[in-house]
C-alpha cells in the first residue's frame, strides 16, 4: 500500500504514547480553562488594587497592599480561627460517626441494606435542602430542637440559635456533620469490606477479643482510607459555602465567618476583588499545607 | 500437646448438610491429614475444631477437655491459613508475637520466643520486614512461625502450601514434616492434594461430601482402599477401572481368566493401578495399541483403550476427558521405545487387582 507509509497508525506499539496524549488533550484543555486560568487570574488580582475585576481593563500596578491589610486585619484572623474550629470539630465528628456507622452496617443483620441506605442518605440530599431542613429544626420560635430541649428539661426558655454566636456555630457544625459523615461511612465501609476475613479468624484463634480486633486489625487496615477521606472532608469544609451562607450568612458577629465566606463577602458584597483574591490565595496555601500534613501522617501500609 | 477427639460432629448450613457424623480420634503428637475433593467439608471441619464455626451437633475434646463451646482463643490451638493471614501493617516479629501479646505475655518473653521460632524457621533476618516485602515461601515460614511461638496444644493447617509454586511446595512439605518431627505437636492438616497427604501424614482421613470414606496410614490407603472412591483418589495417575463379570471366583479380563475374591459375583468393577502394568510378558498378558504416549524421561505414561467387554464404568474420579477416550493408563519404567498406534505387549499380576461392588463402590476382598 503506497499511502501506508504516511498514514498515522496510533495503535502501533511505538506510537501508543501519542495516542495517550491525544486522548488526554481535551481533559487537559478543559482543566486549564476552568481551573488553571482562573487560578492564575486570582493570584494576579491579589497583587493589584482592584475593585471590580474586568478582564478588558489594563493591569493595575503591582502591590502587596492586599496581603499587608489581610495579615493585619482581625477579621482575617477571626475567619482563620472559625475555619480551624470548624475543621477540628466537623472532621473529628465525621470520622467517629462515619466509622461507627460503617462498623454497624458492616455486620450481618436483618434489614442491613435498608440501614446502609439510611446511613448514606444525608449524602444524597442536596446541600441547600439539608440547610433548609436544619434551618427549620433550629428555628427559634417553632423549631424542633427547642421543643426537644424544652421537653427534656435541658432549658427553660427557647434558645435563639441564630443570634447567639456559640449556638450559631453549633448549628453550622451540626449541619455540616450531618451532611459530611456519610462520605466517611461509605469510604470506610468499602475499606472494611476489603479486609480479608482470615485476618479476623487468625486474630480470634490468637485470642484477640472484639476490642483488640478493632484496635489491631480494623483500624490499622482502614488507616489509608481514613487518611484520604479525612483530607477530602477537610477540603470540603474549607471550600463549603452554601451551608454556612444560607444558615447564618457568616454571622452573628462573624462567629461563623470562614475563609470562604469572607472571600465571597469581600468580592461580591464589598467589591474588593483584589483583597478577596488575596484571601482566596492564602486559603489555597493553607489547604495545600494542611492536606500535605494529613497525608503524611497516614501510614503508607498496604 | 494433646490428643484430640472429634465425636459425631455434624454441620449444616440451612438445608445443606456439610458434615455428617464426623468422628475421629487423634493421638497425641500425631500428624493427621484430612484430604478430599474441593467442597467436601475439610475446611469446615478445621474451622469447627478451631472454634471459628459452631458445630450443629457433636463434641470436640482437646487434651481431655471439652472445648465444644469455647471461643477460639481459649482452645489453645494455632492455625495456619491458606493465604497466611499475616497482618500487612505489622512487622514479621509483631506478626509472630501477636498471639502472645493478646494474651498479655511480657515483652521480653515475647521477644525470646519469637527469636527462638525465627531461628527454627530460618527467618531471623526478616524479623523487621513487613509481609509484603517477603516472598511466598518466606511468608509461609512466618505463618508457621506465628503458630509455633504460641506453643499450642495442636496445629491446624488449612491448605498451607497451595499458594506456593510446585518446587517450593515440595520443599516446604519436607520442612513441615521436619518441624513436626522436631516439635512433636499434634497436627491436623487439610489439603486436596493426595500427594501431600501421602507424603506427610501419619494417618490420612479421606472425606467425600462430608463423610469419612477411610481412615488409614498412607500405605494401607494405597494398598487396601476401602472403596472405589478412595482407590481412585489416591495415586497418580489414578487407578484404572474396568468392568467385568465374576462367576465362581473367576472373571474375564483382556480375554484372560483371572481369579477374583470369592465374595465377588456377577457384575464387578476391577481396579488396576497404572504402575502395576508392566511392559512384556507376565501372569496376564495382553496387547495394547497406545493412542497417546507421554514420556517423562524416567518413565512413560501409555494411554490405550480398554477391551470392548471390559469398558470402564462411566463414573468416578477420573476426569471427563479420560472417560470420553475410555483411556486406560499404564505407567512403564525402563520400557523400550513405544510409538502411538503400534502394538505393545503389556502384562499385570492379578494379585494386584482391586475388586469393587459396582453398586456401593465397596471393596470386595
Ligand atoms: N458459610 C457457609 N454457608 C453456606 N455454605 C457453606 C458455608 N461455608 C461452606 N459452605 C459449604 O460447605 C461445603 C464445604 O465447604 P469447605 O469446608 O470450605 O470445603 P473444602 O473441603 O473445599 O474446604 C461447600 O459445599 C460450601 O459451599
Ligand atoms: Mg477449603
Amino acid at each position: 500500500m503506497a499511502g501506508g507509509r504516511f498514514s498515522l497508525d496510533l495503535a502501533r506499539p511505538s506510537r501508543q504514547h501519542w495516542l495517550g496524549y491525544v486522548l488526554l488533550t481535551p481533559a487537559v484543555l478543559l482543566i486549564a480553562a476552568i481551573i488553571v486560568y482562573p487560578l492564575f487570574v486570582s493570584i494576579d488580582l491579589s497583587f493589584q488594587n482592584v475593585g471590580i475585576a474586568r478582564l478588558d481593563q489594563p493591569r493595575r500596578p503591582f502591590t502587596l497592599a492586599n496581603y499587608e491589610r489581610l495579615f493585619s486585619s482581625p477579621d482575617f484572623w477571626n475567619a482563620c480561627w472559625v475555619t480551624l474550629k470548624l475543621i477540628l470539630v466537623v472532621t473529628s465528628a465525621c470520622c467517629v460517626l462515619g466509622l461507627a456507622t460503617a462498623l454497624l452496617v458492616n455486620n450481618r443483620f436483618r434489614g442491613r441494606s435498608v440501614a446502609r441506605l439510611l446511613v448514606a442518605m444525608p449524602w444524597a440530599v442536596p446541600e441547600v435542602i439539608a440547610v433548609v431542613i436544619f434551618a427549620w429544626i433550629f428555628d427559634s420560635s417553632f423549631g424542633l430542637m427547642n421543643w426537644v430541649f424544652l421537653s427534656l428539661g435541658f432549658i427553660d426558655r427557647t434558645i435563639n440559635w441564630f443570634s447567639d454566636p456559640d449556638a450559631a456555630f453549633a448549628v453550622v457544625a451540626t449541619t455540616m456533620i450531618w451532611k459530611g459523615y456519610p462520605f466517611v461511612s461509605i469510604m470506610s465501609l468499602a475499606g472494611l469490606q476489603s479486609i480479608p476475613e482470615d485476618y479476623y479468624s487468625a486474630a480470634r484463634v490468637d485470642g484477640a477479643n472484639a476490642l483488640q480486633r478493632l484496635r489491631f486489625i480494623t483500624l490499622p487496615s482502614l488507616m489509608p482510607v481514613i487518611g484520604v477521606t479525612t483530607v477530602l472532608v477537610m477540603l470540603w469544609i474549607f471550600r463549603d459555602f452554601s451551608i454556612i451562607y444560607v444558615l447564618t450568612g457568616g454571622g452573628p458577629l462573624k462567629a461563623t465567618q470562614t475563609l470562604s465566606i469572607m472571600t465571597y463577602e469581600q468580592a461580591f458584597s464589598f467589591f474588593r476583588m483584589g483583597y478577596a483574591s488575596a484571601v482566596g490565595v492564602v486559603t489555597l496555601v493553607i489547604c495545600v499545607v494542611a492536606a500535605k500534613l494529613t497525608m503524611r501522617r497516614a501510614p503508607d501500609t498496604l | 500437646m494433646a490428643a484430640i477427639v472429634i465425636d459425631r460432629v455434624r454441620k449444616s448450613y440451612g438445608a445443606l448438610t456439610v458434615l455428617k457424623d464426623f468422628s475421629l480420634d487423634i493421638a497425641d503428637g500425631e500428624f493427621v491429614v484430612l484430604v478430599g475433593p474441593s467442597g467436601c467439608g475439610k475446611s469446615t471441619m478445621l474451622k469447627i475444631l478451631a472454634g471459628l464455626e459452631a458445630a450443629s451437633a457433636g463434641t470436640i475434646r482437646i487434651g481431655g477437655r471439652d472445648v465444644t463451646d469455647l471461643a477460639p482463643g481459649d482452645r489453645d490451638i494455632a492455625m495456619v491459613f491458606q493465604n497466611y493471614a499475616l497482618y500487612p501493617h505489622l512487622t514479621v516479629a509483631s506478626n509472630m508475637g501477636f498471639g502472645l501479646k493478646m494474651r498479655g505475655t511480657p515483652a521480653d518473653e515475647i521477644a525470646r520466643r519469637v527469636g527462638e521460632a525465627a531461628r527454627i524457621l530460618d527467618v531471623e533476618h526478616l524479623l523487621e520486614r513487613r509481609p509484603r516485602q517477603l516472598s511466598g515461601g518466606q511468608r509461609q515460614r512466618v505463618a508457621l512461625g506465628r503458630a509455633i511461638v504460641r506453643e499450642p496444644q495442636a496445629f491446624l493447617m488449612d491448605e498451607p502450601l497451595s499458594n506456593l509454586d510446585a518446587k517450593l511446595r515440595v520443599h516446604m512439605r519436607a520442612e513441615i514434616g521436619a518441624l513436626h518431627q522436631r516439635l512433636g505437636v499434634t497436627t491436623i492438616y487439610v489439603t486436596h492434594d493426595q500427594i501431600e497427604a501421602m507424603t506427610m501424614a501419619n494417618r490420612i482421613v479421606i472425606i467425600k461430601d462430608g463423610e469419612i470414606q477411610q481412615i488409614a496410614d498412607p500405605e494401607t490407603m494405597f494398598e487396601r482402599p476401602a472403596n472405589q472412591f478412595v482407590a481412585g483418589f489416591i495415586g497418580s495417575p489414578g487407578m484404572n477401572f474396568l468392568t467385568a463379570r465374576a462367576e465362581q471366583g473367576v472373571a474375564q479380563l483382556f480375554g484372560t481368566s483371572v481369579p477374583v475374591p470369592p465374595g465377588a459375583d456377577g457384575a464387578i468393577t476391577v481396579g488396576l493401578r497404572p504402575e502395576h502394568i508392566e511392559a512384556g510378558d507376565g501372569p496376564v498378558t495382553f496387547v495394547a495399541r497406545p493412542n497417546l504416549v507421554e514420556s517423562l524421561g524416567s518413565e512413560k505414561y501409555i494411554y490405550f483403550a480398554a477391551p470392548e467387554d471390559n469398558r470402564p464404568p462411566g463414573f468416578l474420579t477420573r476426569s471427563e476427558e479420560d472417560r470420553r477416550g475410555d483411556r486406560l493408563i499404564a505407567r512403564l519404567i525402563n520400557s523400550g521405545p513405544i510409538r502411538i498406534g503400534e502394538p505393545v505387549t503389556l502384562s499385570f499380576d492379578p494379585a494386584r487387582l482391586h475388586v469393587f461392588d459396582p453398586a456401593s463402590g465397596r471393596a470386595i476382598r
